[in-house]
């Protein structure tokens, strides 16, 4: 009773989310995620936190105010670290280092690391004040000291802390408590050194590193859960097409029932999205000196005024691009005071724009052809292209690969399913930081050590030599039961309503295996009739050009086994549809094979006291 | 898993012979460490050796756990122990405009806890009553089914349990108020109606002392303005428990008050005159409720200490003892005369001799203070003598 009213102390919590989440940190963006659907906005309400921070006086930015920096205070600005964790200061290239940013140098006191060297205020130390102290000469109180300009030395894995610390902050801010582990991706351009130094840079900043877990990965388990597959099969073949600022990563990943295993990868730095940002800045500025007269020189700017325009430029981009990945209409580019206090608007149209970003598309479609005919894979036979990086939002992008590189009609891919748009499941931008979310959260609950430990070596497992399908006898086509490749021990359950006839009641099952084809099939396009008879003679003179077609074909090889029972549920059908009067029953068929190879097939009429019938390998 | 529909097996069908087929040769794939799967993959293969059976059985098992740990993080709500009373139908039907003489704690379903909910209970208390009782949730509810209702409202007084509770919480979330109600609780009401001095000789009859007076103290203790409240304690308590026990509830602080009563001042007339009779009367009234109370818990106390048969313990050990005592001392003195004299000694005789014992025994506690104090002076003297004498070696 004489307690006093009220507390601030939340006496419940509002969900029972782990303290636990996924990051994904790119050169350019970050995001965290927490597993659920969207992922974590900061305290500005941004999902993709910018890369950067900046300092200015005693003030220091992170995300998207430290890149507004970049206009004025570039020189105080760290963008572009993630790419330089753990590398020495005598590895890095020129290439490595963003322009534009605060000076990469040596650091003063440790060897051979890399450092960032910004101008900070700090406000010197107190004068220490004496124990028997004067009387002041005037009332006025002591002017606190002046805060004197100092060069601020920070090795970019003190970068890396600051930052992974203000993204841990922002989610614990959103969860309520305080974040105990998480789970972070790194690009496959990493070496085990730079891993590290990541892992170290976490730690630092005051959370337990699970694992450290491969793009590829992450994005395995977002596609692999429930939301996104639905409308697909557990087992298919995947390619990633991971475009970021810096770089392209490919990855051609068998799917079966969420376990992947990496047929095929390739990554490289020389393609990114950067690229399609010159264009376009390139665009603007000869757009805007088209405009208002005013000469302006950018990629590369030389002179300060133009240095200043190219990075407003920049910014304003980032708003354009979405624009055009979101709508089909034009987007536009306005900046205030671009050059000599000129102000600039442009629009440039989706078409337009997919001009200007042709090289890169061609580079990414190229790339993505290289890797299917060096892993020997034909493009039919990827069931679906999942796109990773704000950067594959582009429609543009998908169109290019999908003509250019020869991907069936059918393919899946988020533009196909509808999924991309408007932070849906399908959204690239957010797929790797839920993809470590649920991983985190994974580990958070697994309590086996042994398990644990296995996470961070590399497992092999045997895996099905060949695919193995199921036939009906009579029917033409088969029912793939498990796929070429499929880890093993693996099994797959497949129910069948089969139709028996009222005097035999015997149903049947045939175990093959099955190879699975492209067939090249050489076609004449069909000739253009021309109303006109005008180029009639010149019709005849040119060589046809044949078009391959191919088409998917399954071959059967060898008979495993085959069985028949008879039928003891079968119901006939009543009623007026097209079905009426014939007999059926509901039979589950589980096919198992084990580690060593056994295979063991069981078909159970669904029910009490059903048939039964199995097949047995070894 | 979608269904797949199969033709009839053909006419004379005899299934092929197959023996001796053997699956393709084995590959290794390195997986991915990542996702559910390859978790369920290490279990199948690490922990139960391939077997499909068993690993079901373990990720029922896992479920189960994860389910728990869900479950007792936070998925269900820490209610503080506020829980889901049953709401009667007249409590459904309370007006909002009685609303003073409505039990707030049993419109918060709070009976179970009353006057002992802290804020925090009377907070989810509430959040858990308006999350139900709420007006739009009550539309969505009970939404007509048929065509031809809909657009009538049907609910026409459908927030008057929400009026309640909103009535309730504004009394039981302010302090003052909360007592005020607290003093005019209808459940403490009841039960000192029932409560007269007969009924309570009855209970003592029948179920014993302590069990009577020891709910009954601990009832009142709630008034209390001084914190902790002594209560009655066993039969076997000591003398000083007793007394202490009696000293405090004769001396008892209340805080209760009878503003609740207060009768309200007509809203419509401006008459200061008015205003002021009102209020003086209102003053006046709560005085006398609150010299009744106090007269009530008096009479209540006297009653017990009436009642309480520690005291004629109390008083026959003490009367033990002290005979004790003279026993021995008259052992020492004159023989064995006395003990046997003892038991026919009339009541005035053993009354006047625990007067004489307490007495001596007042002057004996007298005398070792006396005593002490003297003792505690000549060694006050003795250390400042030394202190002096060893002031003056210094000196010298």
């Amino acid at each position: 009773m004489a307690a006093p009213n009220g507390t601030a102390e939340p006496t419940t919590e509002s969900h029972n989310l782990p303290p636990v989440v996924g990051i994904n940190f790119g050169n350019s963006y970050a995001s965290i995620a927490e597993g659920l659907a969207e992922s974590i906005a900061n305290e500005d309400g941004e999902r993709q936190i910018a890369c950067a921070l900046s300092f200015h006086g005693e003030q220091m930015y992170i995300g998207s105010p430290a890149k507004q920096q970049l206009v004025k205070n570039s020189e105080n600005t760290i963008i572009g670290f993630r790419n330089l964790i753990g590398k020495k200061f005598s590895e890095i290239t020129s290439e490595d280092i963003t322009p534009n940013s605060a000076p990469v140098i040596q650091h003063p006191d440790e060897p051979d690391v890399a450092a960032y060297k910004v101008e900070v205020l700090t406000t010197p130390a107190a004068l220490p004040t004496k124990k028997t102290q004067t009387p002041a000469a005037s009332a006025a109180a002591t002017p606190a000291p002046e805060p004197v300009p100092t060069d601020r030395i920070l090795s970019v894995s003190e970068v890396t802390t600051i930052f992974i610390g203000s993204l841990l902050q922002s989610a614990s801010d959103f969860l309520g408590k305080k974040i105990q582990g998480a789970v972070i991706t790194v690009p496959p351009h990493f070496t085990p050194a730079q891993v590290e130094a990541l892992e170290k840079a976490a730690t630092d900043a005051g959370v337990k590193v699970y694992q450290t877990l491969e793009e590829a990965a992450a994005t395995l388990i977002t596609t692999s859960s429930a939301l996104w597959a639905a409308t697909l099969r557990a087992d298919r073949t995947q390619l990633y097409v991971d475009l970021g600022s810096s770089s392209l990563s490919l990855s051609v990943v068998e799917n079966r029932e969420g376990l992947g295993h990496v047929v095929a990868s390739s990554s490289t730095t020389s393609i990114g999205a950067n690229q399609i940002d010159d264009k376009l800045v390139t665009f603007f500025a000869a757009d805007f000196t088209k405009k208002n007269k005013v000469p302006l020189k950018v990629c590369p700017a030389t002179e300060v005024q133009d240095k200043r325009a190219e990075a407003k430029l920049r910014l304003a981009i980032e708003h354009t691009k979405r624009t055009l990945s979101a709508s089909p209409g034009a987007a536009t580019c306005s900046v205030e005071s671009l050059k000599d206090g000129y102000d600039f608007t442009g629009s440039v149209n989706r078409m337009r724009f997919d001009m200007l970003a042709k090289p890169v598309y061609s580079a990414v479609s190229a790339a993505v052809s290289d890797l299917l005919k060096s892993a020997g894979v034909d493009a039919h036979q990827i069931d679906e292209i999942v796109y990773v990086g704000g950067t594959s939002c582009l429609p543009g992008l998908d169109e290019e690969i999908g003509l250019s590189v020869g991907f069936p009609e059918d393919v899946a891919t988020p533009f196909s399913m509808g999924t991309v748009v408007g932070g849906g499941i399908g959204d690239p931008t957010t797929i790797l930081a839920r993809g470590s979310a649920v991983q985190a959260a994974l580990l958070h609950t697994l309590e086996e050590d042994d398990l644990r430990a296995a996470f961070s070596t590399s497992v092999e497992a045997p895996a099905l030599g060949a695919t193995v399908a199921l036939y009906v006898p009579g029917a033409e086509a088969g029912i793939v039961a498990l796929l070429k490749d499929t880890p093993l021990p693996a099994r797959r359950v497949q129910v069948f309503e089969v139709e028996v006839t009222e005097s035999s009641k015997a149903f049947g099952f045939e175990l093959w295996e099955i190879e699975q084809t492209v067939r090249v099939e050489k076609v004449k396009p069909p000739k253009v009739v021309y109303s006109d008879d005008e180029g009639g003679a010149d019709e005849d003179d040119e060589e046809e050009e044949e078009i391959e077609e191919k088409h998917k074909e399954t071959k059967k090889v060898t008979l495993l086994g085959a069985a028949t029972a008879d039928a003891k549920l079968a119901i006939q059908t009543k009623g007026k549809g097209p079905d009426a009067g014939k007999w059926f029953t509901t039979v589950e068929a589980t096919v198992v094979v084990t580690e060593a190879g056994a295979l063991s097939f069981d078909v159970k009429e669904i029910g009490e006291g059903g048939a039964v019938l199995s097949i047995e390998i070894s | 898993m979608s269904t797949i529909r199969t033709t009839p097996l053909p006419a004379g069908y005899t299934a092929p012979d197959a023996s001796g087929s053997k699956l393709s040769p084995i590959s290794k794939r390195k997986l991915l460490p990542a996702g559910p799967a390859f978790v369920n993959h290490l279990r199948l293969t690490l922990h139960n050796g391939g077997s499909f059976s068993k690993h079901d059985e373990h990720a029922a098992k896992e479920q189960e756990r994860l389910d728990l740990l869900n479950a007792s993080s936070s998925n269900i709500e820490d209610d503080l122990g506020v829980g889901d009373e049953p709401e009667s139908s007249e409590l459904l039907a309370l007006d909002p405009k009685e609303w003073k003489k409505q039990d707030h704690y049993a419109v918060l379903g709070l009976s179970h806890l009353r006057y002992k909910a802290t804020p925090a209970q009377i907070k989810v208390a509430q959040r858990k009553k308006v999350l139900k009782h709420h007006p739009d949730k009550k539309v969505k509810a009970t939404e007509p089914d048929t065509s031809l209702l809909t657009g009538l409202n049907l609910n026409t007084n459908d927030d008057s349990f929400f009026k309640c509770i909103q009535k309730a919480h504004e009394t039981l979330n302010n302090f003052e108020r909360r007592r005020q109600f607290d003093s005019a609780d209808p459940e403490l009401l009841e039960e000192l109606e029932e409560e007269t001095p007969t009924s309570l000789k009855a209970a003592v009859a029948a179920k014993g002392f302590i069990e009577t007076f020891g709910p009954v103290f601990e009832r009142e203790a709630r008034f209390s303005k001084k914190e902790p409240v002594p209560q009655l304690g066993g039969l076997d308590a000591s003398k000083e428990h007793v007394e202490g026990f009696y000293d405090f509830w004769y001396n008892f602080d209340s805080w209760r008050s009878f503003e609740w009563y207060d009768k309200e001042v007509n809203e419509g007339s401006d008459n200061r005159d008015d205003k002021r009779y009102t209020e003086k009367k209102n003053k006046s009234e709560r005085a006398r409720r609150k010299k009744e109370d106090n007269t009530r818990l008096r009479s209540l106390v006297d009653l017990t200490l009436g009642l309480d048969p520690r005291i004629k313990r109390i008083k026959q050990e003490e009367k033990a003892a002290r005979e004790a005592k003279k026993a021995a001392r008259a052992g020492a003195g004159s023989g064995a005369s006395t003990p046997a004299a003892a038991p026919v000694k009339s009541k005035a005789e053993e009354e006047a001799e625990k007067k004489a014992k307490e007495e001596a025994e007042k002057a004996q506690r007298e005398d070792s203070k006396k005593a002490k104090a003297a003792a505690a002076n000549a060694a006050k003297k003795a250390r400042r003598a030394e202190r002096a004498a060893a002031e003056a070696a210094g000196t010298a």
